[in-house]
């Protein structure tokens, strides 16, 4: 599994870094999925190093980090590059929305006013089919539907997220959201319960789903 | 519907086993609604009721609950409201139904809703809390049993509730165990997508009779080559068949004389779907027709003569 960036437009994050004041920076890249999407890693390291100081910024450290998302990991990162955090107008963050507020977490003890800024945009929790090829598969609705959907999500194969599909927009298989191009979740459900000998469970009438536990800051703590 | 209570004229019609004839009002992006009221008027004396559509195409216009009613108590013809499950979430739905009640709606058809992205407001959030099925069963548990999610309404609604069906649908199997649920949830009547192909009909209506919910078959008759040609080209899952453009076209291009176009395409709709209706009624597999040619109330006299066949 890999969390999905895209690059932000590079204006839209200078004009939010010359908004706030900023001067000097520390980068941080994430070498994990970000480096897969090619949103980070090494390579954006350089690259927004680059950008940044033909822009008149200072950079005054970039690290790439394993896990900017483990608040452990960033605590003994950030822990090692501590005089350029403690300088720096702003922290810039080369990762998914997880990293950034990670970062946040990790400050906010002892720089609870140090600004972290992030370069991407995350799209999704997705499968790699190959690397540029990333399909959202998977919405983490923490109610997997898989065992009785033939393995196939119908909450984001269905641009409807419906429980009880195809609906009427269903064109040959298609679906009317983008313009019949792609095909319809609740077809390929079929298909494969069909496939596999278990269209009874195409024919049950489903619950709407239940959002009374999808309620902000979900969490899960075993112990 | 059966031995169960009835609301309706509509409701009163199926379960008398009369054939039904229902029309369609489209309201526009408009606050004024003469037009959707003077077409009302004009179809009024040969329909049981008509349906009023919630910004099909996912293209906004006046909310279908507000001119239903005023329908109803401008023209004293009986709507059947359509509500998609597209806009509002399961609880603004339940307000809705209850509210819809109040303002004398009786017949509700249960529908998904085209995505917003295929409208003029793509960047709404689409909420698709319930989908056309399960709308159905929250209709029927507020009506049959008083209660929303086992909590009681004092005084609840009365209401009938119908759902869709698209006998154009590939793969067909996944449509008849769609109607199949639907009939689970406890639909009342299936309103169908407009067909053009008798075979294909047939074979669904066949499909879906083991559910034993009374079918209204969507026609669209075409007032004009134009009117065919859009109705062709943007509405989902309904293709008109060449032949049939290629006569349309014709009577554009061959007849010069609007009056005697107008005759002559009103003669065509009604040579092919006279032998049409007459072959799935001598087949008692519809318990009506549901005519959802707008702006075309003039077709009705002749379509009644259709059915009566």
């Amino acid at each position: 599994m890999v969390v999905i960036t895209t690059k932000k437009p590079v204006d839209e994050v200078l004009n939010i870094l010359k908004e706030n004041d900023v001067k000097s920076l520390v980068v941080v890249s994430c070498g994990v999925c970000a480096a897969l999407c090619q949103t980070g890693g090494t390579e954006g390291l350089k690259e927004w190093t680059e950008i940044l100081e033909n822009e008149g910024f200072e950079v005054l450290t970039g690290i790439v980090s394993d896990d900017v998302c483990d608040n452990r990991v960033m605590m003994k990162d950030l822990r090692k590059i501590d005089d350029s955090v403690k300088e720096a107008d702003a922290i810039l963050t080369l990762s998914c929305g997880l990293g950034v507020q990670s970062i946040v977490q990790v400050l906010s003890k002892k720089y609870p006013n140090k600004k972290v800024f992030v370069t991407n945009n995350t799209e999704f929790m997705g499968m790699t089919e190959r690397i540029g090829r990333f399909r959202m598969r998977c919405l983490g609705c923490g109610d997997c539907l898989l065992n009785e959907t033939g393995g196939i999500c119908p909450i984001t194969t269905c641009a409807k997220a419906l429980m009880n599909g195809p609906c009427g927009g269903m064109v040959d298989g298609k679906c009317e959201v983008g313009n019949y191009e792609r095909d319809c979740g609740w077809v390929l459900i079929f298909n494969r319960l069909k496939a596999i000998g278990r269209l009874d469970l195409f024919s049950k009438l489903r619950e709407p789903r239940n959002w009374s536990d999808s309620g902000h800051q979900r969490e899960v703590i075993f112990r | 519907m059966g031995e169960k209570k009835i609301y309706s004229k509509l409701g009163e019609v199926i379960a008398k086993g009369d054939f039904v004839l229902t029309g369609e009002l489209e309201p526009e992006k408009t606050c004024d609604l003469s037009h959707t009221i003077q077409e009302a008027k004009e179809m009024a004396p040969y329909v049981v009721a008509a349906n009023v559509t919630d910004s099909p195409l996912g293209i906004v216009t006046i909310n279908s609950m507000a001119v239903s009613h005023i329908i109803q108590k401008e023209t004293g013809l009986e709507c059947v409201w359509q509500l998609t499950v597209r806009d509002v979430n399961k609880l603004g739905i339940a307000g809705m139904i209850m509210g819809g009640h109040a303002l004398g709606l009786r017949n509700i058809l249960s529908l998904t809703g085209d995505h917003p992205n295929m409208g003029d407001m793509p960047e709404s959030k689409p909420v698709f809390d319930l989908d056309s099925a399960t709308l159905i069963k929250l209709v029927r548990e507020m009506v049959d049993k008083g209660s929303i999610n086992g909590h009681e309404i004092e005084h609840p609604p009365t209401l009938h509730v119908g759902g869709a069906a698209n006998p154009n649908a590939d793969p067909m199997e996944a449509e008849i165990l769609k109607i199949g649920r639907k009939a689970e949830a406890g639909a009342e009547f299936i309103q169908t997508q407009v067909v053009y192909d008798i075979d294909r009909t047939i074979e669904f209506l066949k499909g879906i009779q083991k559910y034993k919910v009374p079918v209204m078959l969507g026609i669209f008759p075409m007032k004009s080559y134009g009117m065919a040609k859009g109705f062709d080209m943007f509405v989902p899952g309904v293709d008109v068949p060449k032949d049939i453009l290629a006569k349309w076209k014709s009577v554009k291009t061959d007849i010069t004389d609007k009056k005697e176009q107008k005759n002559v395409y009103d003669q065509l709709n009604y040579e092919f779907f006279k032998p049409f209706i007459s072959e799935l009624k001598s087949k008692n597999l519809l318990a009506g027709v549901h005519c959802m040619a707008v702006h075309y109330t003039r077709i009705f006299p002749k379509l009644v003569e259709v059915i009566g066949a």
